[in-house]
């Protein structure tokens, strides 16, 4: 018999804000998180503005030293800080019973790793700190949350892309409905730098021109957003949640991941992919997709891989298409964080009684089978069944259904 | 008690049907097993970059590898090392369990419940010294952002599913070194849990200097050879490599015939949440991990035959990784065999607890095990039978691989007789 799991806290840092309600009303009033460059900025310069978060670590990790940490192992390390405050998890509770950690990233940090290997090259191998070398392994954000908190239970990274947080929500939730794990902090994180914008720009990846944000799902699309995050929920075996006297914000129905083997080159492979994905989600939540309430899509501004997620929502929905929210045009593609974020806005929106729309959509695509999407909010009456898309920029995907709390 | 060996006692229980490795001893399963039965070394000077300004200068890797006849749909040159061992040692373990051009249709298999679950430490760093390379010399003008589209690590286990036409799960687990028995706990259950027909598991690493200055500023490697649980063991020696593992149901495995090497019945995972790079003192974590997998597959620590060891070769792992020993398996921690096929091939980052699940299949299939070579003095506090220098043979019911890694990540992993079911 499987075991329900539910989510019980959640803490979220974004381009929008570090709490859900503030990020969701920044998603709901149409802003995005871009701003000037900061720290560094590209050659081309073509692109000036990407989702950097003024970010001080202090303000949520106030105690210990954080000299250890870079820059992505603070984000986590802060964003377990604050999902664990909110589900009631203090440290006296930590020290009694395992608490795991299932970390989506996408680079870990390419950032340390990268200035790891220049400093050996420039001053010599020998002037390397040893530091550097212990956050070059790319599951360090996860260890090093896990000491810093005393997280004990199972600890798992995972390196699926931009869907990496969805693969480890769905990794944790499974440890938990079998029985191997009871409480476990699942989500992601990325932290933006030069290494990671450069390439994307070099890559071509990215929404080109000052100001210019990613459009998702809009004619005009032309890239990305590059954004950094970190957003944990935290899950929990649903009968160990009401013995604790906690509370639960939602719940897990299903998950399925899959990749596309063409990776993006066979147009109608990549849509069977995501389309039985979505399918084998529902499925496994025992719903139709007329019972799903709305949708949080990928959508992250790409006109070939937007154009995929519209074609499988289509044909899983046809004329039952819930509303579309899509965030990263506001959030930005925060790579590891971006499926944990967009739980978080979906809890959120379940408790403000409205969901954001299809943040940064100015121009309808004609070419796209979604006719009714909007830029605004929409109205949620009755929370209910949202399905989360998670799609990468090269063959990953994968779907989640979270309902609300019974 | 009861007699729990050969009792068709539990559910759980995934077939290993193909086994795929390249290592620095040699390429594919018959190879590398050969190669270890016999006590070779596959650790020598380092080639594939300049030492000269590092005080070690030794390393265990790949040498000759030609990546172009394992891949038929993707360019090999298109992608990084590491991808490129893990592909080729995918197309050997599919050839090995006899299904070798993937051909859905005819397997009766469906490419949607065909996944990939892989472990790396470093993913693709070659692509991260490229990219300091150019900026160093010639610029980044022309650099083409491979940093975006090469080298973040999930493009391994993306690599072989492409090449293999896969769309079923596809997971990139980097554990550090203990994530080829991470990779392996996860394709256990995504089996288990009916979410896939088919998993190829395992581990890729390439030889970096990245990693290597790594090591060798922490003092961690050794000047010469590799000798765990030796008095006088100075250090773990880098290396690279892939292995890859076919897993399947039994009930699928045993009905197309397949040949079954092994079972694996369980694994454990466990974080110390003590150190990034040093083990807990009391190897609190590496007990849990192996506490666990004895559970999950229904076993007691006095029916294990064989333990494949972690033993890196450092002074420290090899003391505490004897200590967690003997806090599970009692009075018999001095008398169960437990080698280090480190000693032969260093280690593999990544790929070395994939390479240890080959290792403890055909230790199961074959009734043999590998020697711990280049042992020359006990240490009393590594008071361990790391089968010295000579492989034995054993009846091997039960074995278990241990791994343990940068970031507090511990895993063992048990494998059967298939007749255990």
């Amino acid at each position: 018999m499987k075991r329900r799991v539910v989510i019980t806290g959640v803490g979220a840092l974004s381009v929008l804000g570090d709490d859900p309600s503030s990020i969701h009303r920044s998603l709901c009033e149409g802003r995005h998180g871009r701003r000037p460059l900061l720290g560094f900025e590209l050659p081309s310069r073509t692109v000036s503005e990407a989702g950097q978060i003024a970010f001080e670590a202090r303000r949520y990790l106030p105690q210990g030293n954080l000299r250890p940490l870079d820059r992505t192992g603070q984000l986590v390390t802060s964003a377990a800080q604050l999902a664990l405050d909110d589900s009631g998890w203090d440290a006296e509770r930590r020290r009694e019973h395992p608490v795991g950690l299932t970390l989506g990233t996408m680079f870990g940090s390419v950032r340390t790793i990268a200035a790891f290997d220049q400093r050996a090259l420039e001053a010599g191998p020998q002037y390397v700190k040893p530091f550097d070398f212990a956050n070059s392994v790319i599951n360090a954000a996860a260890g090093q949350t896990a000491i810093w908190h005393h997280l004990w239970g199972l600890n798992s990274t995972l390196t699926g892309g931009p869907t990496a947080g969805a693969q480890a929500m769905a990794y944790a939730a499974d440890l938990i409905s079998i029985g191997r794990a009871s409480s476990v902090l699942a989500g992601g994180g990325d932290e933006l730098c030069f290494e990671s914008l450069f390439s994307a720009d070099q890559a071509g990846l990215l929404a080109p021109g000052r100001g210019e944000g990613a459009r998702p799902f809009d004619r005009q699309r032309s890239g990305m957003s590059l954004s950094e995050g970190a957003a944990l929920l935290m899950l929990e075996e649903a009968s160990g949640v009401a013995a604790r006297g906690g509370r639960a914000y939602g719940e897990i129905l299903g998950h399925a991941t899959a990749f596309d083997p063409s990776r993006g080159t066979d147009r109608e492979l990549g849509i069977e992919v995501l389309t039985r994905t979505l399918k084998q989600a529902l499925e496994e939540a025992a719903i139709d997709p007329g019972e799903v309430t709305a949708i949080s899509a990928s959508a992250l501004g790409s006109p070939r891989v937007d154009a995929c997620e519209a074609q499988a929502l289509d044909r899983v929905f046809g004329a039952e298409l819930p509303p579309v929210s899509a965030v990263k045009g506001g959030l930005g593609e925060s790579l590891g964080a971006s499926a944990a974020l967009q739980a978080v806005v979906i809890l959120e929106s379940w408790r403000q009684g409205r969901m954001p729309g299809v943040v940064g959509l100015e121009e309808h695509d004609d070419t796209l089978p979604l006719p009714r999407l909007s830029a605004e909010p929409f109205a949620v009456k009755v929370p209910g069944p949202v399905l989360l898309v998670a799609v990468g920029l090269d063959g990953n995907v994968g779907a989640m259904v979270l309902a609300p709390a019974t | 008690m009861n007699k729990r060996r050969g009792n068709k006692r539990r559910g759980r229980a995934i077939a290993v049907t193909g086994l795929g490795a390249i290592t620095p001893l040699g390429s594919g399963r018959q190879e590398v097993w050969q190669g270890f039965l016999s006590g070779r070394s596959g650790i020598g000077p380092v080639e594939s970059f300049d030492t000269s300004a590092y005080n070690v200068h030794v390393g265990a890797e790949v040498k000759g590898f030609d990546p172009q006849p394992y891949f038929r749909r993707l360019e090999s040159s298109a992608v990084g090392r590491a991808s490129q061992l893990a592909v080729a040692a995918a197309r050997q373990a599919l050839d090995d369990a006899d299904l070798e051009d993937a051909d859905f249709e005819k397997d009766g298999l469906d490419p949607f419940r065909c996944g990939v679950a892989m472990g790396t430490t470093s993913g693709e760093p070659l692509e991260v010294e490229h990219f300091n390379d150019l900026r160093a010399v010639a610029g980044l003008a022309e650099y083409g952002g491979e940093l975006m589209t090469r080298y973040p690590s999930h493009v391994i286990a993306a690599h072989i599913a492409a090449e293999l036409g896969f769309a079923g799960p596809n997971t990139m687990i980097p554990a550090a070194c203990a994530a080829g028995n991470y990779a392996m706990g996860h394709a256990f259950e995504v089996l288990s849990s009916g979410r896939a027909d088919l998993m190829l598991a395992g581990g890729a690493d390439a030889f970096s200097r990245i990693t290597y200055t790594g090591f060798a500023r922490l003092g961690a490697i050794a000047p010469d050879v590799c000798r765990p649980f030796d008095r006088q063991r100075q250090g773990m020696i880098p290396g690279e490599g892939a292995a890859v593992l076919v897993l399947e149901p039994l009930d699928r495995a045993r009905a197309r015939g397949a040949h079954i090497y092994a079972l694996i019945t369980g694994y454990g995972l466990s974080c110390d949440a003590h150190h990034m790079t040093a083990a807990h003192p009391e190897g609190s974590g590496a007990v849990r991990a192996m506490e666990e997998a004895l559970r999950s597959s229904g076993r007691r620590a006095d029916e294990v035959s064989y333990v494949s060891a972690h033993g890196t070769g450092t002074p420290t792992n090899d003391r505490l990784e004897s200590r967690a020993v003997a806090r599970v398996f009692g009075e018999r921690s001095s008398v169960v065999p437990m080698s280090s096929v480190k000693s032969m091939i260093g280690h593999t980052m990544g790929a070395a607890s994939a390479i240890e699940g080959l290792v403890c299949a055909m230790a199961v299939a074959d009734d043999r095990i590998p020697p711990t070579i280049n042992f020359q003095e006990p240490d009393p506090e590594c008071a361990v039978d790391c089968v010295a220098n000579q492989a034995r043979s054993l009846d091997v019911q039960v074995a278990m691989s241990n791994a343990y890694a940068f970031g507090g990540n511990n895993a063992s992993v048990i494998f059967e007789k298939p007749s255990a079911h």
